[in-house]
């Protein structure tokens, strides 16, 4: 199953790549530090404050287009999930989607689990009238 | 949360028929495979093996009534999915907007 997020944002694609892959700029809004060899197989870690460490293995590097890694949480037994940030130039500035999936649910339902969502959504109106 | 068992409850409701019947016992509350069998264009054999994979999964528990088996919906499971979901999307939506925050001249 996946998760997809798409925002509009009012900075070129150079400058948004930057945010994204300089470790130096991640430090200063995605984590508190952040060490990434940004190329296909570089290792990245990324260090929050309260004391969250999240494991990187870069995979995709299309320069000011896509960056794609596996990542996962130190703690804890969760599996890694795949994590692909796709880039593309707009009017005002950069259209950015990204879509981090797990590795859980049968690959045929990638880009399809919305039924889920819509079926799960559902289901305590369905139970509401079940009891009405 | 336990992925395996979101990763089981995403396998079980990746069939159009089961997830039919996790529609109809959220409507109905319980049902029986005779019941099912009656609303389902499938064979009794199909609803019976469509019943244990949700059993498997976790979404759904069979209780005895005398000479008959009534299945029940446990939406536990299907929460944990949904959290999930919900969790490594809020994660990005705060993400995205300290993004938009730091790219702001």
């Amino acid at each position: 199953m996946e998760i997809r997020r798409q925002v509009e944002l009012e900075a070129p694609p150079a400058e948004v790549w930057e945010a994204l892959t300089d470790p130096e700029r991640l430090g200063e809004w995605f984590a508190n530090t952040v060490v990434l060899d940004v190329r296909p197989g570089g290792e990245g870690i990324f260090r929050w404050d309260d004391g969250t460490v999240r494991h990187a293995s870069v995979e995709v590097v299309e320069h000011e287009r896509r960056f794609a890694f596996r990542w996962r949480e130190e703690r804890g037994d969760t599996p890694a999930t795949a994590v692909e940030i796709t880039l593309a130039e707009t009017a005002e500035g950069t259209r950015l989607t990204v879509v981090e999936s797990a590795p859980f649910g049968p690959t045929a339902l990638a880009g399809e689990w919305s039924w889920g969502l819509e079926l799960l959504a559902s289901l305590p109106r369905l139970r509401r009238l079940a009891h009405a | 949360m336990p992925e395996g068992r979101a990763a089981a409850v995403f396998d079980a409701l990746a069939d159009g028929n089961r997830r039919h019947l996790v529609a109809l016992l959220a409507e109905r509350g319980s049902v029986t495979a005779t019941e099912l069998a009656t609303v389902l264009p499938v064979t009794r054999q199909a609803i019976a093996k469509h019943l244990a994979g949700l059993r498997a999964a976790g979404l759904v528990v069979p209780e005895r009534r005398g000479r008959e088996t009534r299945y029940r919906l446990t939406p536990a499971p299907l929460g944990e999915a949904v959290a999930w979901l919900a969790s490594v999307g809020a994660e990005w939506d705060e993400r995205l907007d300290a993004l938009r925050r730091h790219l702001k001249p």
